[in-house]
Formats: structure tokens, sequence, C-alpha cells
């Protein structure tokens, strides 16, 4: 017999609000059911009422763990629509920035898993403690703490300060150090291994079906990178290799987050070798944009939770249409799929490893 | 209570029957305690407790969420001014946090988390969508404040607010309901 449990819309390990209808036998989960859109506000017809550089706030409200990464998209698009250069220093800060954007989600990732994962409170805190340095960077870089507004057409807001290459070395330093205690701390923890080994296993078959994206792509052993398979900026220039694992399972998932923050820092550090000197700033937002070079544009980039996608229809002044692919839609997809089979209490661990964001799927 | 405010006013009489006239004397550590505890028997000790250990709920709704758990962790130590444990169940709760923009679809889910927890109960609007809809003013699907559904005694602005206004608000909250009688 079945038993129906709902879950959400208010749970602390739902990532915001989801609300999940589980179907039950015994403890085992038969059938789940999402239930999305709590937190839908209709971005894509409000950027249509906007000009162009207006639309950035909307844009990092999106994936709001990683607001960086979704704004960058959006500018880089209307960029490519109006037919805009980037010189070649503005591309080394965007992707410090974005880097050190994709570090501070990671993070956040961490700990808010290991808090899924059976109220390891340690890990949250340790997690949060390290986010904030990087907060703190991107706070002296932008002036903001959390929403960062930084990008303009052509470049950034403003330059990098005086002193911001070598906070940003010492803080790398520091966390490359304690990387390692992440991995001894939840390694060698015998609760977190069973929940995470072996637990909610996405082939590489249903991987590239389903469409996922992201470290749950490459956790499936599918060596799929935006950075790497349709390079922006300098990323081929910096030799950069994604990593893959071919587990597919809650650990792999993990194991990606951490690899991926070391590949982060040595972008960071090589990103600061190479960079020119000059200025970074780019045009300062005006009323009426230069004219549309570009009809329609399409653009792909690889964010913290897999790849973001811009798809602009450019208009006179402001976007005549903006579709966007966001990763988490697809990737909350295989929920169902993988936690198939597994107990309840394992559910919040897969889904806190699917590392959902609720605005992000509901838009 | 008037037996006790009797021995405190002998007590005041015997300390301050051989001093100089016109000279104050500073009561004594014990003495000092003891008045301590007749200003809060007088200002009920219900209240101080109550504005010493106000229990939030862990409701994050969108981005604010995000600056609440950075209120909850290490870098803002919340426990040393009473704000205990998030707790997840409304009914251990004293504050509820409304962090983030509100769409139609959760009013009802809002208003039956609200009516779940016990009275006394608090609302904080944290966040520029708690407050008036923020930048989705234009949006079909978001309500225009939370006070359309929710009594809110403290509004926080800010897009999102840093832990430390949180913190703040939460100060104001205490003043709220304790008036004078400090933590």
């Amino acid at each position: 017999m079945l038993t129906r449990i709902n879950i959400g819309p208010i749970h602390p390990s739902t990532h915001g609000v989801l609300h999940l209808v589980v179907d039950l036998d015994g403890d085992t989960i038969d059938n789940i059911e999402p239930h999305i859109g709590f937190l839908h506000r209709g971005v894509e017809k409000l950027v249509e009422t906007r000009m162009y550089m207006q639309s950035p706030p909307y844009m990092e409200k999106i994936d709001y763990v990683a607001p960086m990464s979704v704004d960058e998209a959006y500018v880089a698009a209307v960029e490519a629509a109006l037919g805009i250069e980037v010189n070649e220093r503005a591309q080394y800060a965007r992707m410090i920035l974005l880097e050190l954007q994709r570090l501070a989600s990671h993070l956040f990732f961490i700990g808010a898993l290991t808090n899924d994962v059976g109220q390891m409170f340690t890990g949250f805190m340790w997690g949060f403690r390290d986010r904030e340095l990087i907060l703190r960077l991107l706070e002296e870089a932008t002036g903001q703490r959390m929403f960062y507004v930084n990008m303009r057409l052509g470049g950034l807001a403003n330059d990098f300060p005086k002193d911001f290459k070598e906070h940003v070395l010492d803080t790398m330093n520091y966390l490359s150090g304690r990387l390692k205690n992440y991995e001894s701390f939840l390694e060698k923890n015998p609760i977190f291994m069973q929940r995470m080994k072996g637990v909610g296993v996405l082939t590489k078959e249903d991987a590239i079906a389903f469409g996922v994206t992201g470290h749950v792509l490459r956790a499936s052993g599918v060596p799929y990178d935006v950075r790497n398979n349709n390079p922006y900026y300098f990323y081929r220039k910096l030799n950069f290799r994604e990593q893959t694992l071919s587990h597919g399972d809650n650990f792999a998932r993990y194991r990606i987050k951490i690899m991926e923050m070391r590949e982060s820092i040595r972008i960071i550090r090589e990103s600061f070798e190479d960079m020119p000197e000059g200025d970074a700033t780019g045009q300062m937002v005006k009323l009426r944009s230069p004219p549309v070079k570009n009809k329609t544009v399409t653009v792909s980039r690889e964010a913290p939770r897999g790849e973001v996608m811009m798809y602009l229809v450019a208009g006179d002044q402001k976007p005549y249409r903006l579709s966007m692919r966001t990763p988490t839609f697809i990737n909350l997809h295989v929920l169902n799929h993988i936690a198939k089979g597994n107990r309840l209490a394992d559910l919040y661990s897969i889904l806190g490893s699917l590392d959902v964001v609720m605005a992000d799927v509901d838009r | 209570m008037t037996a006790d405010h009797d021995n405190a006013k002998k007590e005041m009489d015997r300390l301050t029957a051989g001093s100089v006239p016109g000279k104050e004397i500073k009561p004594n550590v014990a003495f000092a305690k003891l008045s301590d505890l007749m200003k809060l028997t007088s200002k009920g000790i219900v209240e101080w407790s109550r504005v010493n250990s106000l229990w939030p709920l862990q409701f994050g709704l969108a981005c604010c969420a995000i600056e609440l758990m950075s209120f909850g962790s290490a870098s803002t130590d919340a426990e040393r001014k009473g704000f205990l444990l998030f707790r997840a169940t409304p009914r251990q709760c004293d504050v509820m946090l409304v962090a983030g923009w509100v769409t139609k679809s959760m009013i009802p889910e809002i208003k039956r988390m609200y009516e779940q927890m016990a009275s006394p109960k608090y609302v904080i609007a944290f966040g520029e969508c708690a407050t008036c809809g923020g930048p989705w003013w234009e949006s079909y699907n978001i309500i225009k404040g939370i006070d359309q559904v929710l009594p809110v005694d403290v509004y926080v602005v800010g897009c999102p607010p840093r832990p430390e206004n949180l913190f703040s608000a939460l100060m104001k909250l205490q003043k709220k309901i304790g008036g004078d009688i400090e933590g």
C-alpha cells in the first residue's frame, strides 16, 4: 500500500519553496511529483518593458546564490546584439569576478548540503565562514555584498581597487589550504559517506537524455563544460580542464564541486598573472543604446549550477523577447528518476546534491 | 511584593543611616540585584524572558533567505542577544521572518504558517520585496508587501539587507516587546 506525503512548500531542506508529493512504499520512494511555481514572478515579461541596461537587477535575482553569473550572461547577450567589444583587461576582470562568484556559490553548496545530510552544522558554519571571505572580496571590488549590478556594456562599472590583487591572492592561499580540511572532515565522516556514496545514481545515458548540465552532468561522466566546449573570454588560453567523474551518485556531485573550486583558484591565480594594465571600466548606462547590429543572439555561459543560455531577440531600445535556459529547472527534472527506490531520508541529500535554487527554477 | 518592597526600604534605610547628609551612598551589590529584581517583577518577569528568547522561524522564500542564513552562521553571533535557534516548525517560534517576495500562490501558505504560531507572535518583513514589493512592483504575480496579509512589527529595507540590519531589527523588536527592559 502506498502512503502519500506532502513535503513543503515550506520546509528547511527544499532550498526555497518547493512542494514535493512523495508516494512511499513502506520507507521506499515510489514516485515524486514536484510542484513548482511558488516563486514565479515573470522576469521574461518584465525585461520586455525595460531598457537594455535596466534589466541586470532582475537578472541577478534569478540565481541569487550566484547572481553575477546570470547578470554577466545577459550583459554578454546585449553586447553581442549591439556589437560592443570588451577590452582585454575587462575580460580578465570578468573572469576573476565570475570565478570568485563560483567559489562563493560552491561554498554555499557545501554548507547547505551538510545541513541537509542530517544536521552536520559544522559544515554549514565552515562553508558560510569561508563564503563570507569571498563576499568581502566581491564587496571590495563592486561595493555590494550580494547583488552587484557591476556589469556594464564593454566592461565593468569600475576597475579593481588598489590592493585587490593581493587580497584575492591571500584569500586564495587560505582557501586552498581550507579545502583539505573540508575533504578530511566530510569524507572521513561515516554518516556523510553513507548518505552520499551510491545514493541517487544517474547514469551517463540518462544524464544526456534528461539534458542536465553542470556538475550533475559532469558527475555522470560526460565531459561537457561551456568554458571548455564553447569557450568565452580567455578560458581557452588558460588551459582550463573540465572536471569529470563517472559514478554519477551524490558523492560524485559533491566531489565535482570540490574539484571545481581547486580549478577556480587556479584560474584566478593565472588570470591575475596574465591580466594586462589598463582600464576595465565599461560604458556608462545611457538612456539611448546604440543601434542593434544582430537581431537574434544566443549566448551560453557556465554558471555554477550548469549552463545558462540567453536567447535575445533585440528590439529598438528594449529586448523584444528574452528567453532563458536556466540550469536548475532542468536539473530538478531528474529528481524523480534518481530518487526512486531510495529511502525517504535520502531524498534530502539527493535534492541537496542537485543544488537547486528555486528562484532559478520558477523565474 | 509589598513585603519585598518594605524589606528593600528597610535595607536602604539601614545603609544610609550612618552616612553624611547630602552624600549619596551607592548600595552594595546584593542590594543592586534586589532592586533589579524589583524592577523586573514590576515590569513582569514573563516579558523579560520573552524579550530574551526570541526564536525565529526558519522560513526563507528567496534571496533574502541567503542573508538570513548568513545571519545564522558564524560571522554574526546572534545568540548573544537572545535570538536563539532557527526552528523549522512554526509551533516553536515567536518571530516570523518573511524574507523574499510573496507570490499569489504563497499567500495561503504564509497565512497558515502565521496561524500555526503560538501567541504572542511577531512578524518582521525582511527586505524590499516583503516590505513593499520592491523590484517586482510591476509583476503580475507578486503582492506588494507582506503587510497586505499579515500584521508586520518591524520593516527592514535593503535589497538584500545586510545581516547586521536584521540584528538591529530584532533589537528594535525587543524594544517593542519589552520597553526599557534590558537583555
